[in-house]
């Protein structure tokens, strides 16, 4: 099946079109996944500048981590889980707008970066606990996560204004 | 409620008549860069808020006293604010009539005056360096500082649709 078929398909679903087309719900859904943004990238942010080295430079990286990654949990799931509504509202729309497509490419990247943290840098994360600057693979993490995730915002916007 | 109750038509007129309000209104880009930073500001600011309140809670960020959690989380939220600001005055310029009839706009500003009065006082009077989380202060101070900024973010957002 080709996936236009498919987009279509969802498209025109009674949950999709019920979504699409009454007052309420694309508006609810669009505010709580605006407030899950910003508690999940605004505490990404932190993570990420910590990396970095541009703040936050006397807190061991286990304790910035392990203290403000669960709130980034909480705050993606929220984003996550209002996201996919909305695109289940439009998903046609989805299909044909280029800035959504760079959207789920820039999603599944920092999905990959945050893997990529996880296994390859963090696991030795005793060895510069401590340093102000930590190594360039943490420091290349840090950048790569403040890009995409703007990237993400600046697509999503996009995607409703066109 | 809305702010024609309070000021002339006249002024809301004059907003739009200066030479901002007009130039955003005839580019085609504009408005959507502006808007677009404003939610990146946002997402910053509230994320930086919540872990400020959380630890007033007595949640994250345990291993800091809550006036290091709030010198450290909090120095940076002037920065994210006054890009809101920055960006927030423009877009109003350019639709300053239609706003005037909004009530969820005058609703907005409301909360962002409640917002930034609890913030300079409760909210500044928890975060000294001599305070602890979990008091009946530190309690108050977040609940009230959490509540008025998200709905500050939702009136924001029912702009949009109301």
């Amino acid at each position: 099946m080709h996936l236009a078929t498919f987009f279509q398909w969802l498209n025109d679903l009674p949950f999709s079109v019920a979504l699409r087309e009454d007052d309420w719900p694309f508006p609810i859904i669009e505010t709580f996944h605006v407030l899950g943004l910003g508690l999940s990238v605004g505490v990404i942010v932190w993570i990420d500048l910590r990396l970095i080295g541009a703040t936050l430079r006397r807190r061991p990286v286990s304790e910035v981590v392990s203290q403000l990654e669960p709130w980034a949990i909480r705050g993606f799931m929220v984003m996550f889980a209002s996201g996919l509504l909305l695109f289940l509202a439009e998903p046609m729309k989805c299909y044909t707008t280029v800035a959504f497509r760079l959207k789920v490419v820039m999603l599944i990247l920092s999905g990959l970066n945050v893997w990529f943290f996880h296994a390859k840098v963090y696991p030795k994360v005793a060895e510069w606990d401590n340093s102000p600057v930590l190594p360039w693979q943490a420091q290349i993490v840090g950048y790569s996560s403040i890009i995409l995730w703007f990237g993400i915002i600046i697509a999503g916007r996009w995607t409703a204004y066109f | 409620m809305n702010l024609q109750a309070l000021l002339p038509l006249r002024f809301f007129r004059w907003c739009e008549a200066t030479g901002i309000g007009s130039m955003i209104h005839n580019s085609k880009w504009a408005f959507a860069v502006i808007e677009t930073l404003h939610i990146m500001a946002l997402a910053v600011l509230l994320g930086s808020f919540l872990i400020v309140d959380l630890r007033l809670f007595g949640v994250g960020m345990k291993k800091q006293t809550v006036g290091e959690v709030a010198h450290q989380f909090g120095a940076t939220s002037w920065v994210s604010f006054i890009i809101m600001v920055a960006s927030g005055i423009p877009m109003y310029l350019t639709e300053a009539v239609k706003l005037s009839t909004s009530s969820p706009f005058f609703y907005k500003m409301v909360f962002l005056c409640l917002a930034l009065l609890f913030h300079l006082t409760v909210h500044r009077r928890a975060t000294r360096a001599d305070q602890d989380g979990g008091t009946a202060l530190a309690k108050l101070a977040a609940s009230l500082s959490l509540a008025c900024w998200l709905a500050v973010a939702l009136a924001g957002r029912a702009i949009a649709y109301l």
